[in-house]
């Protein structure tokens, strides 16, 4: 079923209600205030709900739940109402999933035909925000973490913030040994602040008894609370930097930015500061095809080096995460949401591209055995003819000769697609790599088409050792 | 006479200084409410009686202790402003350096607000209090009066604040989440509450006045 978004709009439930809510209050006061001499700007911007774009972004959540005991009781379905109400506010006075929910509500708006499956995935793909930290408060939290203020620690400290992080922010320094550092700091008691509201969330729906539904909402809210707590978990983030760095050589033209262990804790992480800008200012310098494809290289060199040596994966490539450098090398930051291989799916992800190339009999073979589908069965037959599919897109450039151009905006639309088909055929709970190698192609992929570059992808992957026999 | 009177002043201030010292160990150690007079008096070596000639109980003796460090937060705050700050960064820098410097006296901070600062507080009682009340509003009024907000304005925003500025320090005294961090956010968005209150405020008089 697919909706566009004057239905979605009308699906939020009891406006009236939202509306009387004290987030409404509340943003009426900060509405009033906007006028005023008074720097709430940010405050203004964390708490201002109520665009289009949120409500149908928390329009959509309501209608794919509500869609899920649409054959329940009369008793029961005032019952779920109650409590859906109730996870609605809980989830519209989320300050820090706002920016999610309008991300939601754009992409929506853009493509009404997304299915309420793509919606909830492409929820688990988005980060959270915290408020912005003023420097009086970031220096507390510096010092009660490395035990001195930003001041003293260091050199020189920006007291401006250069870039948003999930749930901080990050900031210019110089260490007292002369080195340019990125220093990131999380906003205090965030983590646990989200984590106790999905608890709270949680509670509040479990009465709805939503069956095989209920089961798929709980999962995605369980991938939401694990990602939320690897993206909290500086430490975490600084050992895959580590291993990642280890990976790459001079000569390679690529950086992970070097971690500094004696300015950095679970909640500050003092980074190499790698000069350069993103995606979208390098495409304003107009660069050459020349340049496009090299840059283009490096990003794919780069994933298939964290992956295949590092057993690093990455959850998105978003833009954000590459810099052009200026000195013409590519960087790759945020490790904060990134999961190491276990055996068994470093095993799978071998012999998916092993068989793949070995041929479509192989691989379809491969596929029957790890999914345990039934060629004979007609919705099995269905779904191994999806997975051929997916395999070509996956995999379809490792046999294409000289370079791949990514620049063809119907291969990138096949893609999502398929991604959306992915949660939408419920297997990729057996294989939850498949999810992230996903999630991270498309982001790999979205990049590589608005570089417009051409990249050698059979001969980078060979050198890469993608196929490890 | 004049020596005399030099000696007398001096060996005041000693014993007053004295007093404070043994309290100051004595609530660190044994905690607030077990301590008595007797004990404070007994280890700084003077009658029970005399204690009372500098302070007028256990609650005052404790207020001057805790206002003592925090007058040195009011020090370190003019230290530490830039002249940049927001109205809402300004507030929360304030009482930053006001924990800051009460952090040694973490342990028997509570009963002593409790007792001393509380809003049902009588005042009479604990002059102490009244007296640090009335020198952090004036550090707040000049934050204000920067800000171009007059302190005069609300009594009602005056002791908004004075609630959410008991209230921090009394959270942060208890607080045992992780580097305290609890008490960075309650105070981050506390000063953001208040300087919202404030602006409405603003508005509603701009508004009277335009009718």
């Amino acid at each position: 079923m697919t909706l566009n978004v004057n239905q979605l709009v009308a699906e939020l439930p009891d406006e009236a209600q939202l509306d009387d809510s004290p987030q409404r209050a509340l943003q009426d006061l900060i509405a009033k205030l906007s006028h005023k001499p008074v720097p709430v700007g940010a405050f203004s911007r964390l708490w201002a709900l109520g665009t289009l774009q949120a409500k149908v972004g928390a329009a959509y959540l309501v209608h794919w739940i509500r869609s899920s005991y649409a054959d329940a009781d009369e008793k029961q379905r005032q019952l779920n109402e109650t409590h859906l109400k109730a996870a609605v506010k809980v989830l519209g006075s989320m300050s820090y999933l706002r920016g999610a929910i309008m991300k939601i509500g754009q992409a929506l708006a853009a493509y009404p035909n997304l299915l309420p499956d793509q919606f909830v995935d492409m929820l688990s793909a988005l980060h959270f925000e915290a408020p912005p930290m003023h420097y009086s408060l970031l220096r507390e939290f510096v010092r009660k973490e490395l035990g001195s203020d930003p001041e003293e620690v260091f050199e020189s400290f920006d007291t401006k913030a250069f870039a948003a992080a999930s749930l901080g922010q990050v900031h210019r320094a110089r260490l007292k040994s002369g080195e340019v550092v990125a220093v990131k700091i999380q906003y205090p008691n965030i983590a646990r602040t989200i984590q106790s509201d999905f608890r709270n969330m949680m509670a509040l729906l479990s009465p709805m008894r939503l069956q095989r539904e209920w089961d798929s909402l709980r999962d995605q809210w369980h991938d939401i609370c694990q990602m939320l707590e690897w993206e909290t978990d500086y430490e975490r983030e600084a050992s895959f930097l580590k291993r990642a760095r280890a990976a790459f050589r001079e000569e390679d033209d690529i950086v992970i930015p070097k971690v500094y262990d004696e300015y950095s804790t679970k909640r500050v992480l003092t980074m190499e500061y790698l000069d350069g800008v993103h995606l979208e200012d390098y495409l304003k310098t107009n660069p050459s095809q020349e340049e496009r494809d090299r840059f283009g290289t490096l990003i794919m060199r780069s994933s298939f080096r964290i992956a295949h040596t590092a057993k690093i994966w990455y959850s998105d490539g978003h833009p954000g995460n590459y810099i052009f450098m200026k000195d013409g090398r590519m960087g790759v930051i945020d490790f904060g949401c990134c999961r190491v291989f276990s055996d068994d799916e470093w095993a799978y992800y071998k012999e998916v591209g092993v068989t793949f190339l070995q041929g479509k009999e192989a691989y379809r073979e491969t596929m029957i055995h790890t999914h345990g589908f039934d060629p004979d069965n007609p919705r099995d037959a269905e779904n191994i003819k999806f997975i051929e599919e997916m395999g070509d897109w996956y995999c379809g450039y490792l046999l294409h000769e000289g370079p791949f151009d990514f620049s063809d905006p119907a291969f990138l639309r096949r893609g999502i697609e398929l991604m959306g088909e992915i949660p939408k055929r419920g297997f990729y709970r057996a294989l939850p790599v498949d999810t992230w190698i996903s999630r991270h192609l498309i982001g790999l992929r979205s990049i590589a088409f608005r570089l417009q570059a051409r990249v050698d992808m059979k001969r980078l992957s060979e050198e890469e050792q993608l196929v490890v026999d | 006479m004049i020596g005399s009177m030099r000696i007398s002043a001096g060996m005041k201030a000693k014993t007053h200084a004295r007093i404070v010292e043994v309290a100051r160990n004595l609530f660190q150690d044994k905690g607030f409410d077990v301590t008595t007079t007797r004990d404070i008096a007994a280890a700084a070596k003077i009658a029970t009686g005399t204690l009372f000639n500098y302070f007028s109980s256990k609650e005052a003796l404790g207020m001057a202790i805790v206002a003592e460090s925090l007058r040195a937060g009011h020090d370190d705050y003019e230290a530490r402003r830039r002249g940049l700050e927001s109205l809402d960064e300004d507030l929360f820098l304030l009482i930053a350096c006001c924990l800051r410097c009460i952090e040694p006296c973490r342990n028997y901070v509570a009963p002593v607000i409790e007792a001393a600062m509380s809003p049902f507080a009588q005042s009479r009682l604990c002059p102490e209090a009244d007296e640090f009340r009335a020198q952090h509003m004036e550090r707040v009024a000049d934050c204000l009066s920067r800000h171009d907000f007059a302190m005069d304005s609300s009594f009602v925003a005056m002791h908004l604040y004075w609630t959410l500025y008991l209230g921090v320090l009394g959270f942060w005294s208890r607080d045992e989440s992780p580097q305290q961090e609890d008490t960075l956010a309650l105070l981050d968005q506390s000063m953001r509450l208040f300087v919202a209150s404030l602006s409405d405020n603003h508005a509603r008089l701009e508004v009277s006045r335009d009718a």
